[in-house]
């Protein structure tokens, strides 16, 4: 047997491994670096450099409406986001309106809340932010949004009504705020934020979404419908190096590049295998 | 640290283990964590709906708390309800702060008959409530997508090829490089779904190079696929390594150590049975 063809064969068995193993060897290279961190450098890439100028360019005392449409299962992608964004809102002193179209994201909401508003910036709710809550039927929500906000949240999430609360004093609809930020997992989201709220009313938005709906919502973004979009894990941890905070993002984003370098070389050794077997099969 | 934390954390640990048990094979450990996964979640959507939508917005302007006069019909059907759950109809009416509308009666009617799909005889009712939401979302959705997904895009692909403000060539901010590559991805790939005409000649060789933008586009998407998944992993991944430390009681190590114990037993006893069966097998045939 010639070398070449004990390298294919080499190459055949890889090919055909249990895939038992390469979920072993996927677990292996992710645990790693979250446990000894290599410290890759992350650049913020353009549309992430748009959602921050466009935030620290609003003025002091801003109404600023943040929408949480995400559940735990994609806390590690958008959940950093949205700490990120309150970090960043608060220090500039804007007031933060918080929905949720998810019913999750209230929890979600309360729990950034608890870390951001509460731990880092002692700020007062019904003054400086407001957790209006869930409130299900989708886009219907948000054009109740639009439309009439007290039509829809007669009462926050804490059951106190809208009316007493002194920030929601002037805030009757979506074109009361200045800004729209969606961090968003899917549907109700993003999308449904563009088509009934920012594309009718002119209100500036910008998202945080998971990986997956990336490329759905990136024409958005090259069309001027939004401004930037932070991407996934690493559009978060692009947000946290960009307000010099660093947090789960940045963390987990050693992991993430070494994860992709192990399935491109698994992809590369499975293409590689199956030509073999392809040439192999039309010899005999 | 509170007990809470530590039982949250250690049902947390089984049910992200169990879930990933199915990598090995399906097994009960994984069914466990799957049916409770699904009974939870429909419970407590079901529950969150009802708490923040149907008796806020829906009883809630049925019968406020505003307008409580005992004396007329409405509030006498309220105190009847009240008498048989006052948590959910709380006595002196709903106060959330609306005015009485009694138009909401009709989402109540149509709420109704989508629940009468469950009586065989009366399931025909159920069309009419069906035919309200999906009339109602299309009506929606045909307005918000074509603004912004039709017009919307138009707009944006409208670009100007001949810009010398702008850059030649450009990485990700605009360029005429850029919106050529808009230009001429935009329309081979429009091509490619145009079927009128057989795609041969110069239709043939437009659409073959839209073929290669949207194979582009679907490479981005299993890309950010991987990406996200990923992701998620090292979630759950950084919660058990949180999980293993002594404040949670070693959750993670237990927790493995047991589930690892049990499905190599049965992995064990299920080698052992086949090699039962297979003796008996070879015995029998030698008979």
């Amino acid at each position: 047997m010639s070398r070449l063809n004990k390298i294919e064969d080499i190459f055949l068995k890889i090919g055909s491994v249990d895939r038992r193993w390469i979920f072993i060897i996927i677990a292996i290279v992710v645990i790693v670096p979250i446990l000894v961190p290599i410290g890759l450098p992350i650049r913020a890439t353009d549309t992430s450099k748009k959602v921050y100028d466009a935030i620290e360019a609003l003025p002091k005392g801003s109404n600023v409406l943040l929408s949480i449409e995400y559940s735990p299962s994609t806390k590690p992608e958008n959940h950093p986001m949205t700490i990120s964004i309150m970090r960043h809102l608060f220090r500039n002193n804007q007031k933060v309106y918080i929905t949720c179209l998810w019913p999750d994201g209230q929890f979600m909401a309360q729990d950034a809340l608890k870390q951001v508003a509460e731990g880092e910036f002692n700020k007062i709710y019904g003054e400086d932010y407001v957790l209006l809550g869930y409130r299900p039927g989708g886009e219907a929500v948000v054009k109740g949004i639009v439309s009439n906000i007290r039509k829809l949240f007669s009462v926050d999430a804490r059951q106190t009504k809208v009316d007493d609360i002194p920030m929601m004093d002037g805030i009757t609809n979506f074109k009361d705020f200045d800004f729209l930020f969606s961090a968003s997992a899917g549907y109700p989201g993003t999308i449904e934020w563009v088509q009934y709220a920012a594309d009718p009313t002119g209100v500036p938005m910008s998202s945080g979404v998971t990986s997956i709906q990336v490329n759905e919502v990136m024409p958005y973004v090259q069309s001027g419908q939004m401004v930037g979009v932070l991407a996934g894990m690493p559009g978060a941890a692009e947000y946290e190096s960009l307000i010099n905070q660093k947090g789960s993002a940045t963390s987990g984003m050693d992991a993430q590049s070494v994860a992709h370098l192990v399935i491109v070389l698994f992809i590369v050794l499975g293409n590689i295998s199956f030509f073999i077997e392809r040439k192999r099969s039309k010899k005999y | 640290m509170e007990f809470s934390a530590i039982l949250g954390a250690w049902v947390a640990t089984f049910l992200t283990i169990g879930i990933f048990s199915y990598l090995y094979k399906d097994n009960p450990f994984y069914k466990v964590a799957e049916h409770l996964f699904v009974g939870v979640s429909a419970g407590y959507l079901l529950s969150l709906g009802f708490w923040t939508q149907l008796q806020p917005n829906l009883f809630g302007r049925l019968f406020p708390a505003k307008h409580y006069d005992p004396d007329t019909i409405t509030y006498t059907i309220y105190n009847v309800l009240s008498f048989f759950s006052s948590t959910i109809f709380p006595e002196g009416g709903i106060d959330k702060g609306h005015d009485q509308h009694l138009t909401y009666l009709i989402p109540l009617v149509l709420g109704v008959m989508m629940l009468l799909s469950l009586i065989p005889r009366l399931s025909w009712m159920a069309r009419w409530g069906i035919a309200y939401v999906v009339g109602m979302a299309a009506g929606l959705k045909a307005y918000g997508y074509l603004n912004s997904n039709v017009l919307g895009q138009i707009k944006g692909t409208a670009v100007n090829l001949f810009d010398f403000n702008l850059p030649i060539f450009s990485l990700s901010s605009p360029s005429i490089f850029n919106n050529l590559i808009i230009f001429v991805g935009t329309i081979c790939g429009l091509l490619y779904f145009y079927f009128s005409k057989e795609h041969k000649g110069l239709l043939g060789k437009a659409s073959k190079i839209g073929i290669y933008f949207l194979m582009i586009s679907f490479g981005a998407s299993f890309g950010f696929a991987v990406m996200g998944r990923i992701s998620l992993l090292i979630g759950r991944f950084t919660d058990l390594i949180k999980f293993s430390g002594s404040d949670y009681s070693y959750a993670t190590f237990w927790v493995l150590l047991i589930i690892v114990s049990a499905l190599g037993y049965a992995a064990y006893q299920e080698k052992d049975a086949d090699t039962l069966a297979s003796t008996d097998n070879v015995d029998s045939s030698t008979k």
